[in-house]
């Protein structure tokens, strides 16, 4: 597997994070670097073997009890923005619509 | 002043109870060690003082007032920069959030605090916990107490440097592939990585969700078991922490006679382990043996896969996580002229080129199809490890690795980003597994003078047979307690 | 374009559904303890976990599990008890972490169904299958899964034209709406007409209220659908490209929007063009869909299981605690109300299908034959229902009471005062709330079915017309309204029509 800069692109593009022509080839060199390193995992005999995505022992179904907790000043939900508006989190325009939604 | 900031957690105690000292004059002594020194360390982000001295003359208060005192009571502590504590600013060394200030704090934070703690502030560590030398902070490097030319290990390079010069006497650093086991064998100090889920990972900026576990760094193995037992407990802010109620330090002077120790040969055959490390850790065995544990060699088949399975789970789970830093509701935040704009100059303004790295290899490994392919593996690969873990934990009470295979690397040393991952050889497949490991410091090298950390590994949740082993070692070992801070290394 | 039912005679019209419903009935949010509260002032409902603030982890609400758990078994799902949240990763400012807490492949609820009964008004749309003596038919939808999530935050444009995201300069973000938690049920695309896609809401909206799990809402938006649809020729059974009509918030606009999309679709292929998978938008006012978005490719979300929150493994007892909490739903409570009444299958079901109603139907049923039971059916969903529509409330807004109700019904079933007498009587109940019995009194309504009173006017009027007497009998047998009539004149409107109906034949018989 080798992604071209134009691959990385579009995945710089999907993570939102802007790069300049120079900064692209380089990372395009260390991504792929780093994805030969990453080859063995697609070479392992796996065959029915469970995936585990939570290494927690036995623990599950851990809920909450439905009942009202402290919420923030909305001061306090603003006080790291430096742009609200209207008690709001203010964003500039917006060109697509978000996702299947 | 200065040997205040160098005792430990019991004397403190003592001291405070006797009358020998306030609270108020430990955090001075602290707050004095960290001028003379941090300027050269650099292990410190934020100073708390206000907070510091607050906090004392309430433990002050309360020995007036003939109260009971808790066993951190007036302990100088700090936290590792991707720890929320209300009011104070929680970077993550990352230019994204230099001028984020938290509005809540960390469940761990608020558990050393209310044990009686005093803040002394909060350290350096690499940008995001993405990296072992701290060397990716966006606020500059901080230096090795040992030898300022070297790294201090990271990601939790500052709160390790801090406790190794003797200006905090306790630190909690997080640790997702070696991030506090490593650093604590690269500045000589005892630090522990509980199983996943025994400390709260509530509050703490998440690398790497399934990885990730907050621990302390101590000037010894009781300091460092005082502390877990104020930082662990289930939370019921965190699904994933584990209703276990263990006092820690109840072993520790119990001795190992008759535990049966792992060691596992095919690990100490591996390239880039140095001989001044396996030397150290074959007389750490004999020391052990000596103590009368039985030695059992024991195998970890797939701790290669281990490396590979990180490096994937990691970055996916750091993409994702780190997709919320967008500038909207806190974090850098670029002037784009519209809305996607303002998300790609705000996150390449915002972010390094390592954090950079692992959210795009995330994006990638996730994207459909490529997750098939590495993400599905990796977790499989876990399974396997978490099972040669579990069976060779049916044979031995604990095992015993060295921590890195070497000791700590001079800044720039090591600029390859793909063999920088291979430092954490002996420390990632135990994230994986999500057992509990901890770095008891055992040796200077013989060739570099620097400090050699043994990795005493437990079973899944018994992290009290790490202390115990710890423990009893310690009384073996004989080097010092806090670094001689000298320049240019030993000669 | 030409007509659905036009259109619908060679097309064959494959929909399914997406109905997204916020358990607004729960205090808390999905992942946090932040109350649930619409209208609230901005951003004052948030918290570390609901804004995405760095460090901030998810913890279920139970009662959101249980909600959702209760709808799977009221559809008649399969309970998955293994089960897990999963990240659903795409940047929109309305979503605080940019990933949606959501289920993967396995949803809590999986493999349900519902039956729908189109009545002969529905069914007119529906020409492929044989209808019933009622003309209408039963059709059963299958339900893929519902499953758990959390809603989004909400975001005004401003500076744009009606608050469009099109040309707006800038928009405001409000996370109060963030982290509710939000059900979402799919079908399989077993619909095949508008009709069935407005049943299938309505049924499944009577359903969710029952268990009261939501309020609801088509207008604050907690109840909302999006509904794919293709054509394809009768006969065949190829699927064509579909297009998916977002955010429908009416069933008026669900109907209309999909009827509309199903000619516009045949229009295009009839013409030799083809359809674009593309996402489009309804607008009711332009009677239109408009494009808003084409899908080039699937979108990839970089779905993966969420670490932060332990994985479900349900266990009987849960399911069991849940299931006991199960109230009767409408179609149990339907033929119960059929049963028990005596209800025809029409007015058991609007009854059924509303618990106020149903309750308070059954408070005013309590004790009463079935001519009663009808009568109070017939104020309640004629009536009543009229009124609060109108009103835009509810039964139990207004001053009626069941007991009084079905004093009106009594009165009426016994003929003691005529249907308009009874729409009067109504009035002064919904708006004063008197005592019909009394009211009647007082206004003098009580119809005379005294039959002396009514035999000796008979018999006045026939010594006064003795003319139309012999016509009558002699075959004009229409003049029996004339002596009605009359008779009805002389009491002053108040006598019972049947009474003297049957008197005046009597008489004029011999």
């Amino acid at each position: 597997m080798t992604l071209t800069e134009k691959d990385v692109r579009d995945i710089a593009e999907y993570a939102r994070i802007g790069l300049t022509d120079e900064e692209l080839s380089t990372m395009t060199v260390d991504l792929n670097n780093i994805i030969e390193t990453l080859r063995p995992i697609t070479e392992y005999e796996l065959e029915g073997v469970e995936p585990t995505f939570h290494p927690i022992g036995s623990l599950s179904n851990v809920m909450r009890e439905d009942e009202v907790g402290e919420s923030f000043e909305r001061e306090v939900a603003l006080s790291n923005s430096d742009s609200t508006s209207e008690g709001c989190f203010e964003i500039p325009s917006i060109l697509g619509e978000g996702g299947d939604r | 002043m200065n040997e205040y900031s160098q005792l430990g957690v019991r004397q403190i105690h003592e001291g405070l109870r006797a009358g020998n000292f306030s609270a108020r004059e430990l955090a001075a002594s602290a707050f004095d060690a960290i001028d003379r020194l941090d300027s050269q360390v650099h292990a410190f982000l934020e100073l708390t003082p206000e907070l510091a001295y607050e906090q004392a003359d309430a433990v002050d208060a309360a020995i007036a007032a003939g109260e009971p005192l808790g066993i951190l009571a007036g302990v100088p502590i700090a936290f590792k920069d991707n720890m929320n504590l209300e009011g104070t600013h929680t970077t993550c060394a990352s230019r994204m959030l230099e001028t984020y200030v938290s509005p809540f704090t960390a469940t761990c934070v608020a558990k050393a605090l209310d044990a009686g703690s005093i803040c002394l502030g909060k350290t350096n560590m690499d940008e995001f916990a993405f990296g072992s030398s701290t060397e990716t902070s966006f606020f500059g490097k901080t230096h090795n107490p040992w030898d300022l030319d070297r790294v201090p290990g990271g990601s939790s390079g500052g709160s390790a440097a801090a406790v190794a010069a003797g200006m905090a006497t306790l630190s909690l650093g997080s640790d997702t592939g070696g991030s506090i086991r490593q650093p604590g064998s690269f500045t000589g100090t005892v630090a522990l990585k509980p199983s996943y889920g025994v400390v709260s990972r509530y509050g703490v900026v998440a690398f790497g969700s399934s990885l990730d576990q907050v621990g302390p760094f101590a000037r010894s193995v009781e300091d460092a078991a005082f502390a877990l037992n104020a930082i662990s407990g289930r939370d019921p802010l965190d699904c994933t922490s584990q209703p276990r109620d263990i006092d820690y330090t109840a072993n520790l002077d119990a001795g190992i006679n008759g535990m049966r120790i792992g060691v596992v040969p095919s690990l100490l055959e591996l390239d880039g382990l140095t001989n001044e490390v396996k030397h150290a850790f074959e007389q750490s065995v004999a020391k052990l043996e000596g103590l009368g544990a039985e030695i059992v060699e024991v195998e970890l088949p797939n701790a290669a896969a281990a490396i590979s399975a990180y490096y994937v789970l990691g970055p996916c789970e750091a993409f994702s996580n780190l997709s919320r830093f967008d500038s909207v509701r806190y974090g850098h935040h670029a002037h784009g002229k519209n809305l996607e704009q303002r998300y790609e100059d705000s996150r390449a303004q915002g972010f390094g080129p390592e954090a950079k790295r692992r959210i795009m290899l995330g994006a990638w490994l996730l994207a459909s199809g490529v997750y098939d392919e590495y993400y599905i593996p990796a977790q499989k690969v876990r399974t396997l490890i978490t099972a040669d873990y579990t069976k060779a934990f049916e044979k031995v009470d604990a095992i015993v690795l060295p921590t890195s295979p070497r000791t700590a690397f001079k800044f720039g040393e090591v600029s390859d980003p793909a063999s920088m991952y291979l430092s954490d050889i002996y420390t990632i497949s135990i994230n994986i597994a999500g057992n509990g490991g901890m770095n008891l410091p055992v040796a200077l090298g013989e060739d570099s003078g620097l400090p050699i950390g043994l990795q005493i590994v437990g079973p899944q949740f018994k992290d009290e047979n790490i202390l115990r082993v710890g423990a009893a070692l310690e009384t073996l070992i004989d080097i010092p307690r806090v670094a001689p801070l000298e320049k240019g290394g030993r000669s | 374009m030409k007509e659905l039912t036009e259109v619908l005679e060679d097309w064959e019209a494959v929909i399914g559904l997406e109905v997204h419903a916020e358990l607004t009935t729960l205090k808390t949010k999905m992942f946090c303890s932040c109350p649930i509260e619409f209208g609230a002032d901005p951003n004052t409902h948030t918290c570390p976990v609901c804004l995405g603030m760095p460090g901030a982890l998810p913890v279920p609400n139970k009662a959101a599990i249980e909600s959702i758990v209760l709808a799977g078994l009221a559809t008649n799902c399969d309970i998955e008890k293994h089960t897990m949240f999963y990240r659903k990763g795409y940047f929109y400012p309305d979503m605080a972490k940019n990933f949606q807490t959501t289920q993967g492949p396995l949803a809590f609820c999986m493999r349900g169904h519902l039956d729908l009964e189109l009545s002969a008004k529905g069914a007119a749309e529906r020409v492929d299958i044989p209808k019933g003596e009622d003309g209408g038919y039963t059709t059963r939808i299958g339900i893929t899964r519902i499953h758990m999530e959390e809603d989004a935050g909400k975001m005004t444009h401003l500076g744009g034209s009606e608050g469009r995201i099109d040309g707006a300069e800038r928009s405001l973000v409000d996370y109060n709406r963030a982290g509710t938690p939000l059900i979402e049920l799919v079908t399989e695309p077993d619909l095949r007409t508008p009709e069935e896609a407005r049943a299938f809401m309505q049924k499944l909206r009577q359903i969710y209220l029952t268990l009261g799990i939501s309020d609801c809402s088509m207008e604050e938006g907690s109840l909302r659908a999006d509904g794919n649809v293709s054509l394809r020729r009768r006969g065949s059974t190829e699927l064509g490209t579909k297009t998916e009509l977002k955010n429908i918030n009416s069933f008026k606009n669900l109907h209309d929007g999909l009827a509309y999309e199903i000619c516009r679709q045949a229009e295009v292929l009839e013409s030799g063009g083809v359809i674009r998978q593309e996402t489009r938008h309804w607008e009711p006012g332009a009677k239109r869909t408009i494009v808003m978005r084409v899908k080039e490719t699937a979108d990839d979300y970089r779905m993966f299981p969420d670490p932060d929150l332990a994985p479900f493994d349900l266990t009987d007892e849960f399911i069991e605690n849940v299931r006991a909490k199960l109230p009767e739903l409408p179609d149990v409570k339907k033929a119960r109300f059929m049963e028990t009444y005596g209800l025809p299958a029409y007015d058991a079901g609007e009854l059924a299908g509303d618990v106020e109603v149903a309750e308070f139907f059954e408070e005013a049923a309590q004790d009463t034959d079935a001519a009663v039971a009808k009568k109070i059916a017939n104020l309640i969903i004629n009536d009543v229902s009229a009124w609060a529509n109108e009103n835009a409330t509810s039964i139990s807004a207004s001053q009626i009471t069941p007991a009084a109700l079905a004093k009106l019904a009594k009165l009426l079933a016994d003929d003691t005062i005529s249907s308009k007498q009874g729409k009067e009587v109504l009035a002064a109940l919904i708006g004063e709330g008197i005592d019909p019995e009394e009211y009647v009194k007082s206004h003098g309504m009580e119809q005379t079915t005294d039959t002396g009173a009514i035999e000796a006017i008979v018999e006045e009027l026939m010594a006064a017309n003795p003319d139309k007497v012999e016509a009558y009998r002699g075959g004009k047998t229409g003049l029996q309204g004339f002596f009605m009539g009359q008779v009805m004149k002389q009491l002053g409107g108040q006598g019972n029509p049947k009474v003297i109906s049957a008197i005046v034949t009597e008489k004029l018989e011999g």
